[in-house]
């Protein structure tokens, strides 16, 4: 049953029995726009007429970056000389987001559509979907539907009659947060540890095997067919704040709500509406405290500022802050947040790559610091140390953005609780601010 | 170690090696995929399959191994039966995971990175979000996921787990 303020699109079948099978999938009209593009209206949908309708529907890249995806297609060279390869990013590891697992277990069916049309669009014969290692059920889920679909004769050699052939394999990663990048998501795909690569050159122009390659999420392929089934137009307008982010949005909350879970509303919908209306609010006799709105490398707001905040790229622009995968933790008067910091820290000093020295020495010094911060065994110098990283790790000092990462997610909580940190400074005993 | 049987993939391991080589255009991506393989046979990657991985795929095996120090799945040496990996990260820790820690270790004796003498269980700290924070707090035991835990709930597994051995 869909909550308060859903507009259920990508997630017209959650819940449903066997929601992972082809035929609640076709049920639902699954495959209808893969039957349109090369059937019914087959001399309508050149590879350009898709991305053109793509474009039409204002969708953003829903990974984190929020880059037009018709746009990102239209970047991969027309002619024929090098294969094209299409890949999804099915590594989800943003602390606090969880969507593309519920897609991959439960729906993996949209995804793979969204994939075939995607190769009709770049003139692609391969797709590959790179998963989390950690997502057994969900690799056995995504496996078993493209057997589906391949006795389907939706994927394989001469799609529905068409000529047209589209391949599709499955990956484990194994481990790595970093691994969701991109680049680095390639060089694994490859065989390789996962490093990012400096860019340019783009996957556009140079991806897997050196060939092009589009990179994109799972909720992005999965809202492809809806896109062409029932038009760019009509997508983008199910939007209901700035023009520029169509559609709608899975939002993967957690925290102190009473609901927490996946909930798809419009882009543009005010924040206290998800927290309050949608997820049933926050527990009995809580205050809010802040909102961590896209996963934990998206800066924090506070409670004033989510009072405020409407949910697409532009409203979370405007406070400084970013939807990135629409991963939000919901935190109220209970939280600790020093401890809260320290754990995303924590988190960021496991999972850099390495390569890079600002980030690789920056994620653990940031950690460290932190850490005598939570033991008490820290300067008031400290506190300022911490917000002095953002000058020296990041800001293009690296070859990816996980540094800016660590810094967008660690310096605005500790600009915006600072006396928090400080009381930490001089207290003997770790009491949770609030109560 | 002359008289030990170096490592070969099972013949399980052997068909999807097979079928995977069909799948990729370029070798080296089945680098990962055959430490999966081996993974799932002996339960952690052997240095002679090091070798034995690099030789089927057709790279290097100093290639190999660093892929194999880079990914933190890929376990270097042997790891209890039951890995119990505890999520450490944000929301988890909002909705209480530090009280499974304190249950694992209380009830089994060991700390992150410990294994029990009997070599049934692994107490690894989980660094990453293991995307199931809607239903925090969350662990995941070798393949499995389990949410919505409280030190009850994982105490039983925990007992369950003892039992089938
Ligand atoms: C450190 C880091 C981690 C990332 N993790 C993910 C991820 O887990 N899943 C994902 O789809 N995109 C992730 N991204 C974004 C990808 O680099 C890329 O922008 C995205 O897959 C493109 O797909 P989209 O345009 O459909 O969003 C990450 C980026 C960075 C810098
Ligand atoms: S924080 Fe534990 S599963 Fe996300």
């Amino acid at each position: 049953m869909a909550a308060p303020h859903e507009v259920r699109v990508i997630l017209q079948d959650f819940g449903k029995p066997d929601s992972h099978t082809i035929g609640v999938y076709e049920a639902g009209g699954g495959y209808k726009a893969l039957k349109k593009i090369l059937v019914e209206e087959k001399d309508k949908w050149t590879p350009d007429a898709i991305i053109e309708e793509v474009k039409k529907s204002n969708l953003r890249g829903r990974g984190g970056a929020g880059f037009p995806t018709g746009l990102k297609w239209s970047f991969l060279p027309k002619g024929n000389d090098k294969p094209k390869y299409v890949v999804c990013n099915a590594d989800e590891s943003e602390p606090g987001t969880f969507k593309d697992r519920y897609l991959l277990e439960e729906l993996p069916h949209g995804m793979i559509e969204g994939m075939i049309i995607a190769g009709l669009a770049l003139n692609s014969n391969h797709g590959f979907i790179y998963l989390r290692g950690e997502f057994y059920l969900g690799w056995q889920r995504v496996e078993a539907a493209i057997k589906e679909a391949y006795a389907k004769g939706y994927l394989g050699e001469n799609i529905l009659g068409s000529g047209k052939t589209f391949h599709l394999a499955t990956f484990r990663g194994a481990g790595a947060y970093i691994c969701g990048e991109e680049t680095a998501l390639l060089e694994s795909l490859e065989g390789k540890r996962g490093h990012p690569r400096l860019k340019p050159p783009f996957p556009a122009v140079k991806g897997l095997y050196g060939c092009p390659t589009t990179v994109n999420n799972v909720e992005t392929f999965a809202a492809v067919p809806h896109i062409i089934l029932k038009g760019g137009d009509w997508y983008a307008k199910l939007g209901v704040g700035d023009p520029k982010s169509g559609g709608t949005k899975l939002f993967s909350v957690s925290g102190h709500v009473k609901n927490p879970g996946v909930y798809e509303v419009p882009l543009g919908l005010p924040l206290k509406k998800l927290i309050y209306e949608t997820c049933g609010g926050l527990r009995e006799g809580r205050k809010l405290k802040a909102v961590v709105p896209g996963g934990s490398s998206t800066p924090i707001l506070t409670a004033d500022e989510a009072e405020n905040a409407t949910l697409d790229y532009e409203g979370m622009a405007k406070l400084g802050t970013m939807l990135g995968s629409g991963g939000l933790i919901v935190l109220d008067d209970s939280t600790d947040i020093v401890e809260f910091t320290y754990r995303i820290a924590y988190f960021y000093a496991h999972e850099s790559c390495g390569q890079c020295t600002p980030c690789r020495e920056g994620s653990r010094w940031v950690q460290d610091v932190l850490a005598r911060v939570r033991a008490h065994d820290a300067q008031s110098e400290d506190v300022d140390t911490l917000l002095s990283f953002t000058e020296n790790m990041g800001n293009g000092t690296t070859i990816c953005p996980f540094a800016d990462a660590v810094v967008m997610g660690v310096t605005p909580i500790v600009k915006k609780f600072r006396p928090e940190f400080e009381a930490y400074l001089q207290r003997t005993e770790a009491v949770p601010s609030g109560t | 170690m002359s008289t030990e049987k170096t490592y070969q993939f099972s013949p399980h391991a052997e068909a999807r090696f097979k079928e995977l080589e069909t799948k990729f255009p370029q070798r080296s991506s089945l680098v990962i995929w055959a430490l999966h393989l081996v993974q799932e046979d002996v339960g952690y990657i052997p240095r002679d399959a090091v070798d034995y991985v690099a030789q089927r795929v057709g790279v290097a095996p100093s290639w190999v191994a660093g892929v194999v120090s880079f990914y933190s799945m890929f376990h270097e040496e042997p790891i209890g039966k039951y890995n119990l990996n505890i999520c450490y990260n944000a929301s988890c820790y909002l909705m209480g995971s530090d009280k499974l820690e304190e249950c694992v270790t209380r009830k089994l004796g060991i700390k992150p990175g410990e294994t029990t003498p009997d070599g049934l269980f692994t107490y690894t700290r989980q660094a990453e979000c293991l995307a199931a924070c809607g239903k925090a707090p969350a662990i995941q035991v070798n393949e499995e996921y389990y949410e919505d835990l409280t030190p009850e709930k994982l105490e039983a597994l925990i007992d369950e787990l003892k039992k089938k051995g």
